[in-house]
């Protein structure tokens, strides 16, 4: 990387973006300007509402035989709040209302002359009147009378309004607010003179106490959301700067011009990327103050004892993880830019996306997630905990740096993939198409294959959760093993026309490998334990999942053959057929043999759903993928799939203690199986492959 | 001495929607002398820009090799591109950056010395008159004007080879000879010019070797003088269509 060129290209795409007066105006002045004057606005029109309303003395009339009672009851209750001074009843002592004459108190209603009626019915009438309603069968939803519950002879009052006047409702509400303090207050005399305690607080004092500081709650609160905030803010300001920074360029015909000059794809790509950060971070910050300054002139109103604090070195950490955060935002975008065609192209995909990227960072509002899980290696959704366990004042300092590890390294991948994209033809002849496109067959497949295997988890995960018919072990099994798995592959080789032994590796491998493979199993699953037991100790599998998930995994008294043939056979054959066959097969000449280990791996453990299993079941995937590339085939990957399986259910049934060994034993397992791991590498029959051609 | 430019069995294979598999460019081979103007010429579609744009990296190769002052362009592409000024119809201008501005970002972003730059950007301004207007955006220059920065940029960082793809297409007679002015004078300067056309009368004022491009493939490729005396013929439209036609019976 040349720096002094990538300044020159940042100062460069910055300068662009500043001249372009029109998305300056977009960015800068509609947030800095109009929004305050709309939140003002906002509030302007709510205070004057409030005003308004409290000024107002609301005319109501009261009408039926117990109207005199509901009058005495109305006056009775305001003497009583007039001398409560409870900051509760403001609204009800700053009700003004006055009762008036009226000949007919709906049409008076109708013609806004009151706000309410009061209707007060006997007991009897009210009787008659559920009588003849439950009669006649369905009421008018349009009436909207919501009836009070009563029991029979007991006396109602209706407040009768009109929902679609602002006056009228909020007089309601106030009155109704009213009636049922006027209601409580009449039971506690009525108990009193019956010889009960009636008031509550003669019965025993209530209270609660919060022994959690403000700012740890204020912190919790905003842990909560910032995250999300600072995604949609990032995104949303990043937009501006990435929608033409690449797709715009195509419009333009500046990109060819940018292409056929000195620098390399990813000098043009950082620098592109820099500067959406650096705008995304610009517009995050104007919005911040924007915020910052709403809740100093009290436009926007905190909660109660709001106190938020943060220390420089917790603002500081922050500040570390939020930068990979922009990073990885800006990359994003900038994919999404290149990925487009044009401009318009880039503004269809970008909410989508959108979208998408505000799901991981809603992970701070589930309850009960931590840091310390699986949830660490998710990117984005780990800052969003990792900011809440800070701002709550219990920062996990090894997590974190996992957490800003794996959002650098998720930034620095998807800035791969950028660059690799300046790569593609189309950008400079939009015209032509890719070869696979127009060719069909195994060339297109290659091109396919991860949209395949993304809507084979998306139908696993669909059925898994909405199929309750499939919600039984064996059942479920089946559906993923035959259906999705062998069913997918065969769909797939007649779709694209695909030679069976070559799409599936179906290739022989010399002996001595089967042996290596027989010594790997046992060794093998040892070894796992062992990591297990190491990352168990850095990040725990919670005790209560590991055991509901042994609960539902393996169903009581079902047949032992019939254990090894769901547990073992059908997932080696299915399994291996699907990512060691036609994933590997389709990825072979797209990637590097180690990003392709990993891809695989990593693609194997995402299908096993829960959050737990995804880590162990990907570094089985990532061994099973290496032993399937050394020996070009996907047999001897399928014994091993299979004799790991067995040798788990075998060694669980058994109460080996195989858990809880001293660590020389899985010393010794782990070189048995790195003795296998390294006969078979000496005894590799590979795959041929073909080098790809990426620009520079 | 090396010739500067070396092209071998070069092909490039489209997939078109509309047609198919096409062989824009079907196994080329040419090579380049120090300081002569070579011409591509062919009609449209012959495969004159893939060629072009594979020298210039932009494209790669299906199959063959192109070397660019010992540079392969597959290889070390970014070789290739610092000793190359690449002008197309298709290499727009940035409209938000001035004349100035734009010689001195591509004399900057192709490396050219830092120390020199100041005054090779002033050198440009004036060597193609465009004092007047050095300080105008180029979305708000006349097109004769844009032309000029276009060649300005391309030349900025001083590379020793230019390609020149159509560099006259949609231009007016007197824009036009302005660039054939300024490529002639590229030329007497020592520089090494691939310069393309379906022009006859460009290539036969500009060009010190013609290859006649046709279906990807190159017909022929001689000085004019050569061409004359292989084919009989006076005028290069003539020998142009000759071999043409010729090109397609063999097909």
């Amino acid at each position: 990387m040349n720096w002094s060129i990538l300044r020159l290209l940042f100062i460069h795409e910055i300068r662009m973006l500043v001249r372009a007066r029109r998305t300056v105006v977009m960015a800068l002045v509609i947030p800095a300007v109009i929004m305050p004057v709309m939140i003002y606005a906002q509030k302007f029109a709510n205070d004057r509402r409030e005003q308004t309303l409290a000024a107002t003395t609301y005319r109501y009339a009261v009408t039926g035989p117990l109207a005199d009672r509901v009058r005495s009851l109305i006056e009775k209750t305001q003497q009583t709040l007039a001398e409560n001074k409870d900051e509760e009843f403001d609204p009800l002592r700053q009700f003004k209302s006055a009762e008036i004459r009226v000949e007919n108190p709906r049409e008076s209603l109708d013609n806004n002359i009151i706000q309410f009626y009061v209707q007060a019915m006997t007991g009897e009438e009210a009787d008659k009147l559920t009588r003849t309603r439950d009669g006649s069968g369905s009421r008018s939803s349009a009436s909207a009378t919501t009836p009070a519950r009563r029991l029979n002879g007991v006396p109602r009052i209706t407040v009768i309004y009109r929902a679609d006047r602002d006056g009228s409702d909020n007089a309601h509400s106030r009155m109704m607010e009213l009636l049922r303090l006027a209601r409580e207050k009449d039971s506690r005399l009525l108990l009193v003179d019956r010889g009960f305690p009636g008031d509550p607080k003669g019965l025993f004092a209530a209270a609660d106490s919060n022994v959690a500081t403000n700012g740890q709650v204020t912190g919790s609160l905003v842990g909560r959301f910032i995250t999300l905030f600072l995604v949609m803010m990032m995104f949303t300001g990043g937009a501006v700067a990435s929608m033409d920074i690449i797709a715009g360029e195509k419009e333009r015909g500046t990109l060819e011009t940018l292409l056929t000059t000195a620098v390399r794809r990813t000098e043009i790509v950082t620098a592109k990327l820099m500067s959406i950060t650096c705008v995304a971070l610009v517009i995050t910050l104007i919005q911040g103050i924007n915020f910052f300054l709403y809740i100093r002139l009290k436009v926007i109103a905190l909660p109660k004892d709001f106190d938020l604090q943060l220390p420089t070195g917790m603002a500081l950490t922050l500040l570390t993880l939020f930068i990979p955060l922009a990073a990885t935002i800006a990359a994003v975008l900038l994919m999404l830019s290149a990925y487009a065609r044009s401009y318009k192209e880039a503004q269809m995909y970008f909410f989508p996306v959108y979208m998408v990227s505000m799901i991981p960072a809603l992970a701070s509002v589930m309850p009960g997630l931590s840091l310390r899980s699986a949830i660490a290696f998710v990117p984005l959704a780990n800052v969003s905990v990792a900011s809440r366990e800070i701002l709550m004042g219990r920062p996990d300092p090894l997590m974190i740096v996992v957490t800003f590890l794996v959002m650098a390294l998720t930034a620095v991948f998807l800035i791969r993939m950028s660059a690799r994209m300046l790569a593609r033809e189309d950008l400079v002849i939009p015209s032509h198409s890719e070869p696979a496109e127009f060719l069909g067959g195994p060339a297109l497949f290659q091109k396919r294959v991860l949209r395949w295997f993304a809507l084979m988890w998306a139908v696993t995960f669909a059925v898994a959760a909405n199929v309750p018919q499939l919600a039984t072990f064996q059942r479920q099994l089946v559906f993923n093993e035959v259906v999705i798995m062998i069913g997918a592959t065969l769909l797939m080789l007649k779709l694209y026309n695909l030679d069976v032994s070559d799409a599936l590796s179906l290739r022989r491998v010399k002996p001595v490998v089967w042996l290596a493979i027989l010594f790997a199993i046992p060794s093998g699953y040892l070894t796992a334990l062992a990591i297990f037991r190491l990352v168990n100790i850095v990040i725990p599998a919670p005790q209560q999942l590991l055991e509901r998930f042994a609960e539902d995994f393996i169903p009581a008294g079902m047949p032992p053959w019939q254990l090894y043939l769901y547990i073992a056979v059908l997932p080696a054959i299915c399994e291996e057929v699907a990512f060691r066959g036609m994933l590997l097969n389709g990825l072979r000449r797209r990637l590097r043999p180690t990003a392709l280990v990993v891809s695989v791996g990593v693609i194997f453990g995402l299908f096993h759903m829960t959050l737990f299993r995804i880590a162990p079941t990907a570094l089985l995937g990532m061994i099973l993928t290496g032993i399937a590339l050394m020996t070009g085939s996907i047999f001897p990957g399928m014994l091993l799939h299979a004799g790991n399986n067995a040798f788990g259910l075998w060694a669980g049934g058994s109460a080996l203690g195989l858990e809880t060994l001293d660590w020389q034993y899985y010393a010794a397992a782990g070189s048995i199986f790195a003795l296998a791991l390294w006969i078979i590498y000496r005894n590799r029959t590979p795959l041929p492959t073909r080098p790809v051609y990426r620009g520079a | 001495m090396n010739a500067p430019v070396v092209v071998s069995n070069l092909s490039k294979t489209f997939y078109d929607e509309g047609r198919g598999e096409v062989r824009a460019v079907d196994s080329i081979s040419f090579q380049c002398r120090e300081g002569e103007v070579f011409g591509l010429l062919g009609a449209n579609g012959a495969g004159k820009t893939t060629t072009l744009r594979m020298l210039s990296t932009i494209l790669a190769p299906s199959s063959g090799t192109a070397n660019i002052l010992g540079h392969d362009v597959v290889l070390d592409p970014q070789g290739v591109r610092k000793n190359l000024g690449f002008y197309s119809a298709t290499t727009a201008l940035y409209p938000r950056l001035t004349a100035r501005e734009t010689i001195d970002f591509f004399a900057r972003i192709n490396q050219y010395p830092e120390a020199r730059v100041k005054e090779r950007v002033e050198y440009l301004i004036q060597r193609f008159a465009l004092a007047k207007y050095a300080d105008t955006r180029v979305e708000k220059l006349s097109s004769g004007m844009k032309q000029k920065v276009s060649i300005a940029r391309t030349i900025a960082h001083d590379p020793l080879i230019i390609i020149f793809d159509e560099p006259t297409v949609g231009l007016d007679v007197l824009n036009a000879l302005e660039v054939q002015e300024s490529i002639s004078e590229l030329r007497s300067e020592g520089k090494t010019i691939i310069f393309s056309t379906h022009i006859m009368s460009e290539a036969e004022r500009l060009c010190d070797r013609i290859a006649i491009i046709h279906g990807g493939r190159i017909l022929a490729s001689n000085t004019l003088a050569g061409l004359r005396e292989s084919t009989g013929q006076h005028y290069l439209e003539d020998i142009f269509v000759l071999y043409v036609k010729a090109g397609q019976e063999t097909v």
